[in-house]
């Protein structure tokens, strides 16, 4: 029998209650998808130390109720057991209603999780959960259009919710529309303007998107992700591509190609040199410098 | 007719990849070993497209995230052609496996990739399409469709092909399940996790032991016949 003790360590062995207590909150704090590890700590956590959650235990059989989605059909007795349980906890919850609107998902009972979800934002319309459920719904059925619509109607109003917008980024960049795409992580860089990880993706699409202009932004865009994390190797490769690109294109001035090379040189040296302070192996460095030689040449 | 032979190597990197990132897309490429340095005059003896045998003896998971933006692709496959010219294998491939369970068709983002790859290959490519609706059923079959590019002038289409033959046959079918029961396709690593840490390294030498110890576990090892 296959066995690697890393993998099949059951989540739950050898740790203590507040570990178990402490792992829980933090995947319902990050949004972590781990749903098998959850449904397992889950589980366990509800059948050993019910009474030490307190009433967090809601919160957990929430979160377990969704995890043991993802793992159905396997898991659905624990779903309607979760369901059952925060049912009579909580008569008329719109959060319950959710989880029920979410098993039809599951079940691919689309009309009825549609009104489910209709009826949910006529009753209490600042609650954004359904609204993005019925995105979800569009998108599983294949209808792209009707998702980015409903996503732009939502986003009319709730207009500071990160996620979504990155979503709708998702969606045009699934559809080629990248001139779109940048306007949703402009929405993003006006309100995050210190995220590195933004500015990293606004530079990805106009790298994607390409032409002289394009990757002359690109590369400012890398260059402030970069500093605004320098450990975002993804930004420094990306000065690296975009500066070496530019220093290639015929059509610039002797300064600009210089500044540009000088620009790729510095982001070699950078991502060299992070590579050896994480204490990767040697023939990992080898082959990076070797690497990093071919990306400069294009 | 063309061909497909799946090592499994391959097979649990490709499956542990699919599995590990189920709500979303995931590629990567595949690797066969690089042909010998032809002599002059063996241009006859090219096989010519449509009857093609492509070995593929390992798999490098790609992305999780972002597939369809083009900057890290490029870092990517650069890294990872170093990587295989360093141990006498090449590119030769492309998997993917679309997000959604009831899409199993091979869309723009898939095709550019696999196209761009082609590209670069002189012979013997290929694009293994997961198909989800099987992964139900890996105890019993492989679940994937194999395509063949077909050049014409101006662009490439790709064409279906008989399904892959894994390694061992009936005996190597067993990884998959194996993979699943131990939960071993939680250590896989692909581009993204190794731009998340540059201490995880995209080979996944770990799995590639278990993968080996699995073999040498099957009873009476036969390789399937050629």
């Amino acid at each position: 029998m296959l066995r690697d003790p890393e993998t099949i360590h059951p989540v739950n062995e050898n740790k203590t209650w507040p570990e178990i207590r402490d792992k829980l909150r933090q995947w319902r704090k990050e949004h972590v998808r781990c749903s098998d590890k959850i449904v397992e700590l889950g589980e366990y956590a509800l059948a050993h130390y019910s009474s030490n959650l307190g009433n967090e235990k809601w919160a957990v059989y929430e979160q377990l109720c969704v995890a043991a989605l993802d793992l159905c059909p396997v898991k659905m007795k624990v779903v309607n057991r979760c369901i059952q349980k925060l049912a009579e906890q909580f008569p008329s919850s719109l959060r319950v209603s959710m989880l029920e609107g979410l098993k039809s998902e599951y079940l691919k009972k689309w009309d009825e999780a549609l009104e489910m979800y209709n009826g949910m934002i006529e009753y209490e319309p600042t609650f954004p959960a359904p609204y993005k459920r019925k995105v979800a719904i569009y998108k599983a059925q294949g209808k792209v259009s009707d998702a980015v619509s409903e996503l732009n109607r939502y986003l009319t109003t709730f207009s500071c919710d990160h996620e979504s917008w990155l979503e709708l980024a998702d969606l045009y960049i699934g559809q080629q529309s990248y001139k779109q795409a940048l306007f949703c992580v402009e929405e993003l860089l006006l309100q995050h303007p210190h995220n590195h990880l933004f500015h990293q993706r606004y530079a990805d699409i106009l790298h994607t998107l390409g032409g002289k202009e394009n990757l002359e932004a690109s590369c400012k865009y890398y260059c402030r992700a970069a500093e605004l994390n320098s450990s975002n190797v993804r930004a420094l490769y990306g000065v690296l591509m975009s500066s070496s690109t530019l220093a290639s294109i015929g059509k610039i001035s002797a300064k600009a190609k210089s500044d540009n090379l000088t620009l790729a040189a510095w982001a070699c040296d950078m991502i060299e040199e992070f590579y050896k302070s994480q204490r990767v192996g040697k023939s990992v460095i080898l082959e990076t410098a070797s690497v990093l030689d071919k990306l400069s040449l294009k | 007719m063309s061909e497909v032979q799946l090592s499994l190597r391959s097979y649990a990197k490709i499956l542990s990849h699919v599995v590990q990132y189920p709500y979303t897309a995931v590629n990567g490429v595949l690797l066969t070993p690089a042909s010998p340095e032809r002599k002059e005059g063996d241009g006859n003896l090219r096989r010519k497209e449509g009857n093609e045998r492509v070995e593929v003896v390992d798999a490098v998971p790609l992305f999780h995230y972002n597939i369809s933006l083009s900057p890290m692709l490029t870092v990517a496959l650069t890294q990872i052609e170093e990587y295989a010219i360093n141990r006498g294998l090449r590119i030769c491939g492309y998997y993917h496996a679309n997000e959604f369970h009831s899409d199993n068709d091979i869309g723009f983002v898939a095709a550019r990739i696999a196209d761009r790859i082609a590209e670069n290959c002189e012979e013997g490519a290929c694009l293994l399409l997961v198909n989800n609706e099987k992964l139900d059923h890996i105890a019993t079959e492989l679940p994937f469709k194999v395509f063949f590019p077909v050049r014409s002038t101006d662009r490439i289409d790709w064409k279906e092909g008989e399904e892959p033959i894994l390694q061992y046959g009936e005996r190597g079918l067993t990884l998959g399940p194996e993979i699943m029961k131990t939960q071993l396709y939680q250590s896989v690593v692909d581009m993204d996790s190794h731009y998340d840490d540059v201490r995880c390294h995209w080979d996944n030498a770990a799995l590639n032991e278990v993968v080996t110890l699995f073999t040498e576990s099957i009873p009476d090892l036969e390789e399937v016949e050629e």
